[in-house]
Protein backbone atom coordinates (compact mmCIF):
# COMPACT_ATOMS: atom_id res chain seq x y z
CA UNK A 1 0.00 0.00 0.00
CA UNK A 2 1.27 3.88 -0.69
CA UNK A 3 0.12 6.85 0.66
CA UNK A 4 -0.94 9.84 -0.73
CA UNK A 5 2.57 11.21 -0.39
CA UNK A 6 4.13 8.79 -2.13
CA UNK A 7 5.18 10.43 -5.09
CA UNK A 8 6.62 13.35 -3.31
CA UNK A 9 8.73 10.93 -0.92
CA UNK A 10 10.14 9.33 -4.28
CA UNK A 11 10.81 12.95 -5.30
CA UNK A 12 12.77 13.47 -2.26
CA UNK A 13 14.91 10.48 -3.14
CA UNK A 14 13.66 8.76 -0.02
CA UNK A 15 14.40 5.17 0.53
CA UNK A 16 11.65 3.35 0.61
CA UNK A 17 11.08 0.10 2.73
CA UNK A 18 8.20 -1.89 3.26
CA UNK A 19 6.49 -1.00 6.54
CA UNK A 20 3.75 -3.91 7.28
CA UNK A 21 2.66 -4.03 3.74
CA UNK A 22 2.94 -0.16 3.59
CA UNK A 23 5.58 1.45 1.24
CA UNK A 24 7.53 4.11 3.35
CA UNK A 25 10.46 5.90 3.67
CA UNK A 26 13.02 4.82 5.80
CA UNK A 27 15.08 8.00 5.44
CA UNK A 28 15.44 11.07 2.55
CA UNK A 29 19.34 12.08 4.01
CA UNK A 30 20.20 9.93 6.36
CA UNK A 31 18.82 8.95 10.23
CA UNK A 32 20.86 10.70 12.39
CA UNK A 33 20.52 14.15 10.46
CA UNK A 34 16.70 13.36 10.81
CA UNK A 35 16.68 12.83 13.99
CA UNK A 36 18.79 15.74 15.07
CA UNK A 37 16.33 17.87 12.94
CA UNK A 38 13.32 16.90 15.32
CA UNK A 39 15.46 16.98 18.67
CA UNK A 40 17.68 20.40 17.74
CA UNK A 41 14.51 22.56 14.91
CA UNK A 42 11.81 20.26 13.08
CA UNK A 43 11.06 18.01 11.18
CA UNK A 44 7.81 16.29 9.54
CA UNK A 45 6.42 12.52 9.22
CA UNK A 46 4.11 10.85 7.08
CA UNK A 47 2.26 8.55 9.40
CA UNK A 48 -0.68 8.18 7.35
CA UNK A 49 -0.31 4.55 7.24
CA UNK A 50 -1.92 4.83 10.74
CA UNK A 51 -5.18 4.14 11.01
CA UNK A 52 -8.65 6.10 11.86
CA UNK A 53 -11.34 4.80 13.52
CA UNK A 54 -14.54 6.52 14.57
CA UNK A 55 -16.69 5.80 17.61
CA UNK A 56 -20.50 6.80 17.56
CA UNK A 57 -23.68 6.30 19.03
CA UNK A 58 -25.25 6.02 22.37
CA UNK A 59 -23.68 3.91 24.01
CA UNK A 60 -19.94 4.76 22.63
CA UNK A 61 -18.63 5.63 26.49
CA UNK A 62 -20.21 2.65 27.33
CA UNK A 63 -18.55 0.43 24.72
CA UNK A 64 -15.38 2.00 25.24
CA UNK A 65 -15.07 1.32 28.89
CA UNK A 66 -15.83 -2.49 28.21
CA UNK A 67 -13.09 -2.45 25.81
CA UNK A 68 -10.24 0.08 26.99
CA UNK A 69 -8.74 0.16 30.53
CA UNK A 70 -9.06 3.70 30.46
CA UNK A 71 -11.48 6.35 32.13
CA UNK A 72 -13.20 7.56 29.07
CA UNK A 73 -16.17 9.13 30.55
CA UNK A 74 -14.18 11.50 32.50
CA UNK A 75 -12.17 13.18 28.70
CA UNK A 76 -13.56 16.49 28.59
CA UNK A 77 -14.30 17.13 24.80
CA UNK A 78 -11.36 18.31 22.58
CA UNK A 79 -9.12 15.74 24.54
CA UNK A 80 -6.70 12.65 23.71
CA UNK A 81 -5.36 10.29 26.11
CA UNK A 82 -2.70 7.64 25.32
CA UNK A 83 -4.67 4.18 26.00
CA UNK A 84 -4.08 0.08 24.92
CA UNK A 85 -6.54 -2.52 23.40
CA UNK A 86 -6.26 -5.64 25.62
CA UNK A 87 -7.15 -8.94 24.92
CA UNK A 88 -9.30 -10.92 27.59
CA UNK A 89 -5.63 -12.40 29.52
CA UNK A 90 -4.97 -8.64 29.93
CA UNK A 91 -2.30 -8.30 27.34
CA UNK A 92 -1.87 -5.49 24.95
CA UNK A 93 -2.87 -5.87 21.56
CA UNK A 94 -2.03 -2.26 20.09
CA UNK A 95 -1.60 0.90 21.87
CA UNK A 96 -3.18 3.87 20.40
CA UNK A 97 -4.68 7.28 20.96
CA UNK A 98 -8.25 8.36 21.57
CA UNK A 99 -9.97 11.48 20.74
CA UNK A 100 -13.19 12.90 22.31
CA UNK A 101 -14.25 14.64 19.20
CA UNK A 102 -18.29 15.09 21.55
CA UNK A 103 -20.33 13.89 23.97
CA UNK A 104 -21.07 10.52 22.05
CA UNK A 105 -18.15 10.68 19.21
CA UNK A 106 -14.85 9.25 19.26
CA UNK A 107 -11.57 8.62 17.17
CA UNK A 108 -9.01 6.29 17.76
CA UNK A 109 -5.86 5.99 16.02
CA UNK A 110 -4.13 2.25 15.84
CA UNK A 111 -0.79 1.67 14.48
CA UNK A 112 -0.94 0.89 10.49
CA UNK A 113 -0.29 -3.00 11.38
CA UNK A 114 -3.15 -3.40 13.31
CA UNK A 115 -5.50 -1.55 12.18
CA UNK A 116 -7.40 -4.24 10.72
CA UNK A 117 -7.14 -6.29 13.98
CA UNK A 118 -8.43 -3.58 15.79
CA UNK A 119 -11.49 -2.82 13.84
CA UNK A 120 -12.42 -6.57 13.61
CA UNK A 121 -11.99 -6.42 17.84
CA UNK A 122 -14.06 -3.36 18.26
CA UNK A 123 -16.99 -5.39 16.03
CA UNK A 124 -16.99 -8.56 17.68
CA UNK A 125 -16.85 -6.76 21.29
CA UNK A 126 -19.81 -4.40 20.60
CA UNK A 127 -22.64 -6.27 19.88
CA UNK A 128 -24.59 -5.69 23.29
CA UNK A 129 -23.78 -1.87 22.40
CA UNK A 130 -25.46 0.67 20.06
CA UNK A 131 -22.38 2.23 18.55
CA UNK A 132 -21.70 2.69 14.74
CA UNK A 133 -17.83 1.57 14.25
CA UNK A 134 -16.89 3.29 11.33
CA UNK A 135 -13.42 2.83 9.79
CA UNK A 136 -12.07 5.46 8.14
CA UNK A 137 -8.26 4.71 7.38
CA UNK A 138 -8.28 5.29 3.87
CA UNK A 139 -9.66 8.35 3.31
CA UNK A 140 -7.36 10.24 5.72
CA UNK A 141 -3.87 11.55 5.90
CA UNK A 142 -2.19 12.65 9.04
CA UNK A 143 0.92 14.48 9.58
CA UNK A 144 3.57 14.49 12.32
CA UNK A 145 5.06 18.05 12.85
CA UNK A 146 7.62 17.61 15.72
CA UNK A 147 10.32 19.53 17.36
CA UNK A 148 11.47 22.57 19.52
CA UNK A 149 10.87 25.05 16.21
CA UNK A 150 7.35 23.10 15.64
CA UNK A 151 5.43 25.64 17.05
CA UNK A 152 6.68 29.11 15.00
CA UNK A 153 6.38 26.87 11.92
CA UNK A 154 2.52 25.96 12.76
CA UNK A 155 2.21 29.51 13.44
CA UNK A 156 3.39 30.35 9.81
CA UNK A 157 0.81 27.98 8.33
CA UNK A 158 -1.81 29.74 10.23
CA UNK A 159 -2.33 26.18 12.24
CA UNK A 160 -2.98 26.52 15.83
CA UNK A 161 -0.64 25.01 17.91
CA UNK A 162 -1.85 22.80 20.46
CA UNK A 163 -1.15 21.48 23.93
CA UNK A 164 -0.01 18.23 24.68
CA UNK A 165 -2.67 15.59 24.52
CA UNK A 166 -5.91 18.73 23.47
CA UNK A 167 -6.78 19.18 20.11
CA UNK A 168 -8.79 21.42 17.94
CA UNK A 169 -10.64 20.84 14.69
CA UNK A 170 -13.06 18.11 13.10
CA UNK A 171 -12.91 15.58 10.60
CA UNK A 172 -15.06 17.94 8.01
CA UNK A 173 -11.66 20.20 8.08
CA UNK A 174 -8.51 19.22 9.94
CA UNK A 175 -7.88 17.69 13.04
CA UNK A 176 -4.66 19.46 14.88
CA UNK A 177 -3.54 17.77 18.30
CA UNK A 178 -0.72 18.36 20.44
CA UNK A 179 0.22 14.69 20.63
CA UNK A 180 3.67 12.58 18.69
CA UNK A 181 6.08 10.24 19.21
CA UNK A 182 9.05 11.72 19.45
CA UNK A 183 9.15 13.19 22.86
CA UNK A 184 9.62 16.44 21.59
CA UNK A 185 7.01 19.26 21.39
CA UNK A 186 4.60 19.20 18.30
CA UNK A 187 1.37 18.06 16.65
CA UNK A 188 -0.30 15.64 14.73
CA UNK A 189 -2.49 16.79 11.65
CA UNK A 190 -5.32 14.28 10.86
CA UNK A 191 -6.21 16.08 6.90
CA UNK A 192 -8.57 14.80 4.12
CA UNK A 193 -6.20 12.67 1.16
CA UNK A 194 -6.96 15.25 -1.17
CA UNK A 195 -5.61 18.51 1.02
CA UNK A 196 -2.25 16.39 2.29
CA UNK A 197 0.19 16.95 -0.29
CA UNK A 198 -0.35 21.01 -0.29
CA UNK A 199 0.00 21.05 3.25
CA UNK A 200 3.08 18.77 3.08
CA UNK A 201 5.09 20.98 0.52
CA UNK A 202 4.31 23.62 2.65
CA UNK A 203 5.82 22.25 5.87
CA UNK A 204 9.04 21.35 3.67
CA UNK A 205 9.14 24.91 2.44
CA UNK A 206 9.13 26.39 6.24
CA UNK A 207 11.44 23.67 7.87
CA UNK A 208 13.86 24.08 5.03
CA UNK A 209 14.05 27.75 6.65
CA UNK A 210 14.97 26.39 10.07
CA UNK A 211 17.59 23.38 9.07
CA UNK A 212 15.24 21.18 9.41
CA UNK A 213 12.77 18.84 7.02
CA UNK A 214 11.19 15.57 6.06
CA UNK A 215 11.81 12.52 8.59
CA UNK A 216 11.36 9.13 8.02
CA UNK A 217 10.77 5.96 9.74
CA UNK A 218 14.23 5.45 10.85
CA UNK A 219 14.45 8.28 12.95
CA UNK A 220 10.88 8.04 14.04
CA UNK A 221 12.39 4.80 15.51
CA UNK A 222 15.72 5.97 17.13
CA UNK A 223 13.45 8.74 18.24
CA UNK A 224 11.23 7.01 20.27
CA UNK A 225 13.36 4.74 21.87
CA UNK A 226 15.29 7.45 23.61
CA UNK A 227 12.46 8.58 24.99
CA UNK A 228 11.08 5.23 26.24
CA UNK A 229 8.07 5.14 24.18
CA UNK A 230 6.68 0.98 23.05
CA UNK A 231 6.29 -0.04 19.71
CA UNK A 232 3.37 -2.12 18.86
CA UNK A 233 4.38 -5.69 17.50
CA UNK A 234 8.31 -5.11 18.71
CA UNK A 235 8.26 -4.30 22.44
CA UNK A 236 4.53 -6.18 23.09
CA UNK A 237 3.09 -8.62 20.77
CA UNK A 238 0.16 -9.60 22.40
CA UNK A 239 2.00 -11.10 25.12
CA UNK A 240 2.63 -8.14 27.53
CA UNK A 241 0.24 -6.58 29.89
CA UNK A 242 0.47 -2.85 30.65
CA UNK A 243 1.38 -3.25 34.19
CA UNK A 244 4.55 -4.99 32.87
CA UNK A 245 4.80 -2.55 29.87
CA UNK A 246 5.13 0.68 32.76
CA UNK A 247 2.07 1.97 31.45
CA UNK A 248 -0.11 0.78 34.49
CA UNK A 249 -1.20 4.49 34.49
CA UNK A 250 -3.66 3.64 31.72
CA UNK A 251 -5.67 1.56 33.62
CA UNK A 252 -7.37 4.71 34.98
CA UNK A 253 -10.72 2.88 34.55
CA UNK A 254 -12.86 1.57 37.87
CA UNK A 255 -14.89 -0.44 35.58
CA UNK A 256 -15.04 -3.99 34.34
CA UNK A 257 -13.14 -3.88 31.45
CA UNK A 258 -11.64 -7.05 28.70
CA UNK A 259 -8.71 -7.63 30.45
CA UNK A 260 -8.87 -6.25 33.98
CA UNK A 261 -9.59 -10.07 35.76
CA UNK A 262 -6.85 -10.98 34.04
CA UNK A 263 -3.88 -8.72 34.92
CA UNK A 264 -5.05 -8.50 38.34
CA UNK A 265 -4.75 -12.26 38.70
CA UNK A 266 -1.23 -12.35 37.53
CA UNK A 267 2.14 -12.43 38.70
CA UNK A 268 4.31 -9.86 37.50
CA UNK A 269 7.82 -10.95 37.32
CA UNK A 270 9.28 -8.55 34.74
CA UNK A 271 9.52 -4.95 34.04
CA UNK A 272 9.79 -2.80 31.10
CA UNK A 273 12.87 -0.98 31.82
CA UNK A 274 15.66 0.59 29.24
CA UNK A 275 19.41 0.19 29.35
CA UNK A 276 22.34 2.41 28.33
CA UNK A 277 25.44 0.47 27.37
CA UNK A 278 28.50 1.28 29.06
CA UNK A 279 30.93 -0.29 26.52
CA UNK A 280 31.29 -0.27 22.87
CA UNK A 281 28.35 -2.68 21.07
CA UNK A 282 24.70 -1.64 19.79
CA UNK A 283 21.85 -4.05 21.49
CA UNK A 284 18.98 -4.96 19.33
CA UNK A 285 15.56 -6.81 19.49
CA UNK A 286 16.46 -10.53 20.82
CA UNK A 287 19.57 -10.22 22.69
CA UNK A 288 19.67 -11.63 26.19
CA UNK A 289 19.76 -9.54 29.81
CA UNK A 290 21.98 -11.22 31.95
CA UNK A 291 23.06 -11.11 35.67
CA UNK A 292 26.92 -11.46 36.54
CA UNK A 293 26.83 -14.56 36.45
CA UNK A 294 25.42 -15.10 32.88
CA UNK A 295 21.93 -16.59 33.89
CA UNK A 296 19.18 -14.71 32.16
CA UNK A 297 16.83 -11.96 33.39
CA UNK A 298 15.44 -10.60 30.69
CA UNK A 299 15.14 -10.02 26.77
CA UNK A 300 15.94 -7.05 25.34
CA UNK A 301 13.23 -5.81 22.32
CA UNK A 302 14.07 -2.40 20.94
CA UNK A 303 17.73 -1.60 20.66
CA UNK A 304 20.19 1.85 18.65
CA UNK A 305 22.91 3.43 19.03
CA UNK A 306 21.21 7.00 20.69
CA UNK A 307 21.95 9.82 18.20
CA UNK A 308 21.80 11.98 21.30
CA UNK A 309 23.74 9.87 23.53
CA UNK A 310 26.10 8.54 21.43
CA UNK A 311 26.13 5.31 22.82
CA UNK A 312 24.29 2.19 22.57
CA UNK A 313 20.93 2.00 23.91
CA UNK A 314 17.76 -0.40 24.76
CA UNK A 315 14.53 -1.25 25.98
CA UNK A 316 13.34 -4.81 27.33
CA UNK A 317 12.01 -6.62 30.01
CA UNK A 318 13.73 -7.38 33.03
CA UNK A 319 13.37 -9.34 36.15
CA UNK A 320 11.64 -6.76 38.87
CA UNK A 321 14.44 -7.67 41.18
CA UNK A 322 17.13 -5.99 38.89
CA UNK A 323 14.64 -3.47 38.24
CA UNK A 324 16.17 -0.21 39.98
CA UNK A 325 17.52 2.63 38.43
CA UNK A 326 21.50 2.26 38.39
CA UNK A 327 21.45 -1.77 38.45
CA UNK A 328 24.24 -3.36 36.77
CA UNK A 329 23.65 -5.38 34.19
CA UNK A 330 25.19 -7.47 31.11
CA UNK A 331 23.32 -7.70 27.77
CA UNK A 332 24.54 -10.65 25.63
CA UNK A 333 25.60 -9.18 21.80
CA UNK A 334 26.98 -11.70 19.15
CA UNK A 335 28.61 -13.91 22.21
CA UNK A 336 29.92 -10.91 24.47
CA UNK A 337 28.37 -9.80 27.80
CA UNK A 338 28.64 -5.78 27.61
CA UNK A 339 27.71 -3.81 30.42
CA UNK A 340 24.54 -2.03 30.54
CA UNK A 341 22.87 0.13 33.59
CA UNK A 342 19.30 -0.15 34.22
CA UNK A 343 17.39 3.15 33.40
CA UNK A 344 13.60 4.60 33.38
CA UNK A 345 12.07 3.89 30.00
CA UNK A 346 13.09 7.16 28.87
CA UNK A 347 17.13 7.33 28.39
CA UNK A 348 17.22 11.00 27.30
CA UNK A 349 15.76 12.95 29.50
CA UNK B 1 25.91 6.03 -9.43
CA UNK B 2 27.93 4.56 -7.07
CA UNK B 3 31.71 4.20 -7.22
CA UNK B 4 33.24 0.75 -8.08
CA UNK B 5 37.21 1.59 -8.41
CA UNK B 6 38.90 -0.25 -11.48
CA UNK B 7 42.05 -1.67 -9.24
CA UNK B 8 39.46 -3.69 -6.92
CA UNK B 9 37.76 -6.67 -6.95
CA UNK B 10 34.35 -7.35 -5.47
CA UNK B 11 32.00 -10.04 -3.75
CA UNK B 12 28.33 -10.86 -4.05
CA UNK B 13 28.13 -9.49 -0.57
CA UNK B 14 29.33 -6.11 -1.16
CA UNK B 15 32.90 -6.70 0.02
CA UNK B 16 35.95 -5.04 -1.86
CA UNK B 17 38.88 -7.01 -1.96
CA UNK B 18 43.01 -5.89 -2.78
CA UNK B 19 44.95 -8.53 -3.43
CA UNK B 20 49.06 -8.13 -2.38
CA UNK B 21 50.86 -11.17 -2.46
CA UNK B 22 49.61 -13.59 0.14
CA UNK B 23 47.29 -10.79 1.79
CA UNK B 24 43.80 -10.14 1.28
CA UNK B 25 42.67 -6.51 2.00
CA UNK B 26 39.02 -6.20 2.60
CA UNK B 27 36.38 -3.44 3.19
CA UNK B 28 33.03 -2.59 2.31
CA UNK B 29 32.07 -0.79 -1.41
CA UNK B 30 30.44 2.48 -1.75
CA UNK B 31 27.04 1.00 -2.92
CA UNK B 32 27.15 -1.26 0.72
CA UNK B 33 28.02 1.67 2.56
CA UNK B 34 24.86 3.38 1.02
CA UNK B 35 22.30 1.01 1.84
CA UNK B 36 23.76 0.52 5.15
CA UNK B 37 23.82 4.42 6.09
CA UNK B 38 25.38 6.06 8.86
CA UNK B 39 27.83 3.53 10.51
CA UNK B 40 28.11 4.25 13.71
CA UNK B 41 30.39 0.83 14.94
CA UNK B 42 32.36 -1.87 13.22
CA UNK B 43 33.06 -5.11 15.71
CA UNK B 44 36.14 -5.83 14.30
CA UNK B 45 37.53 -9.40 14.82
CA UNK B 46 40.65 -10.40 16.85
CA UNK B 47 43.98 -10.33 14.71
CA UNK B 48 44.88 -14.16 14.56
CA UNK B 49 41.20 -15.52 13.56
CA UNK B 50 40.54 -18.32 11.63
CA UNK B 51 38.36 -17.81 8.89
CA UNK B 52 37.02 -20.12 5.81
CA UNK B 53 36.33 -18.14 2.63
CA UNK B 54 32.06 -17.28 2.93
CA UNK B 55 32.22 -17.06 7.01
CA UNK B 56 31.49 -13.97 9.06
CA UNK B 57 34.77 -11.77 9.14
CA UNK B 58 32.52 -9.10 11.17
CA UNK B 59 29.84 -7.17 12.06
CA UNK B 60 29.01 -3.65 10.95
CA UNK B 61 26.06 -1.70 12.02
CA UNK B 62 24.18 0.97 11.23
CA UNK B 63 21.12 3.13 13.48
CA UNK B 64 19.00 0.56 12.02
CA UNK B 65 20.73 -2.58 11.94
CA UNK B 66 24.09 -4.99 11.86
CA UNK B 67 25.48 -6.31 8.81
CA UNK B 68 27.63 -9.09 8.61
CA UNK B 69 31.18 -8.71 6.32
CA UNK B 70 32.60 -12.11 5.23
CA UNK B 71 35.62 -13.08 4.41
CA UNK B 72 36.46 -13.66 0.74
CA UNK B 73 38.97 -16.38 1.64
CA UNK B 74 40.64 -19.03 3.30
CA UNK B 75 42.54 -17.59 5.62
CA UNK B 76 44.05 -16.16 9.03
CA UNK B 77 43.09 -12.26 10.19
CA UNK B 78 46.87 -11.35 10.55
CA UNK B 79 45.75 -6.51 10.96
CA UNK B 80 42.56 -5.07 11.74
CA UNK B 81 42.22 -1.06 11.01
CA UNK B 82 41.66 0.30 14.55
CA UNK B 83 41.09 3.83 13.38
CA UNK B 84 37.40 2.20 12.46
CA UNK B 85 36.55 2.22 16.56
CA UNK B 86 36.99 5.30 17.18
CA UNK B 87 35.43 6.45 13.76
CA UNK B 88 33.11 3.83 11.80
CA UNK B 89 31.93 6.78 10.00
CA UNK B 90 34.81 7.12 7.88
CA UNK B 91 33.06 4.22 6.06
CA UNK B 92 30.45 5.73 4.57
CA UNK B 93 32.88 9.12 3.60
CA UNK B 94 35.64 7.19 1.95
CA UNK B 95 34.41 3.44 2.02
CA UNK B 96 37.68 2.91 -0.35
CA UNK B 97 40.19 3.82 1.72
CA UNK B 98 38.80 2.68 4.93
CA UNK B 99 40.21 -1.33 4.68
CA UNK B 100 38.91 -3.50 7.91
CA UNK B 101 41.09 -6.24 7.87
CA UNK B 102 44.31 -8.21 6.02
CA UNK B 103 44.06 -11.49 5.87
CA UNK B 104 46.86 -13.99 5.16
CA UNK B 105 45.41 -16.53 2.64
CA UNK B 106 45.71 -20.76 3.25
CA UNK B 107 44.24 -21.33 0.04
CA UNK B 108 40.99 -21.34 -1.34
CA UNK B 109 39.73 -18.04 -2.26
CA UNK B 110 35.59 -17.05 -3.50
CA UNK B 111 34.81 -16.37 -7.05
CA UNK B 112 35.47 -12.49 -7.16
CA UNK B 113 33.63 -9.78 -9.82
CA UNK B 114 35.66 -7.49 -12.04
CA UNK B 115 34.68 -3.90 -11.55
CA UNK B 116 32.04 -4.09 -14.59
CA UNK B 117 30.25 -7.21 -13.17
CA UNK B 118 29.98 -5.41 -9.93
CA UNK B 119 28.56 -2.30 -11.55
CA UNK B 120 25.94 -4.77 -13.54
CA UNK B 121 25.31 -6.58 -10.30
CA UNK B 122 24.37 -3.58 -8.26
CA UNK B 123 22.54 -2.49 -11.44
CA UNK B 124 24.19 0.33 -12.57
Amino acid sequence: MKTELFEEHKKLNAHIVDFHGWDMPLYYTSIITEHNYVRKAAGVFDVSHMGDIIISGKDSIDFLEHILPSNISGMETGTCMYTAFLNHDGNIIDDTIIYRINSNEFLTVPNASTTGKIYEWMMVNSKNYEVKINNVSDKYSCLALQGPLSESISEKLNIKFQKSFTFSGSLDTMIVSGTGYTGEKGIEIIIKNEEVISLWNKILYELKQINGGPCGLGARDTLRMEKGMLLSGQDFDNNRDPVECSISFIMSNKGDYIGKESIEKRNHTEIFRGFIVEDKGIPRHGNLLLDQNGNKIGLITSGTMSPTLGKGIALGFLNKNYGKSGSKVFISIREKNIPATVSRPKLVP
Amino acid sequence: MHEVPENLSYTKTHEWVKQEGNICIVGITDYAQSQLTDIVYVDLPKVGKKLKKGEVLLTVESVKSAEDVFSPIDGEVVEINKDLEDKPEVLNQKPYESWMAKIKTSGGILSLMKPEEYKKFIGE
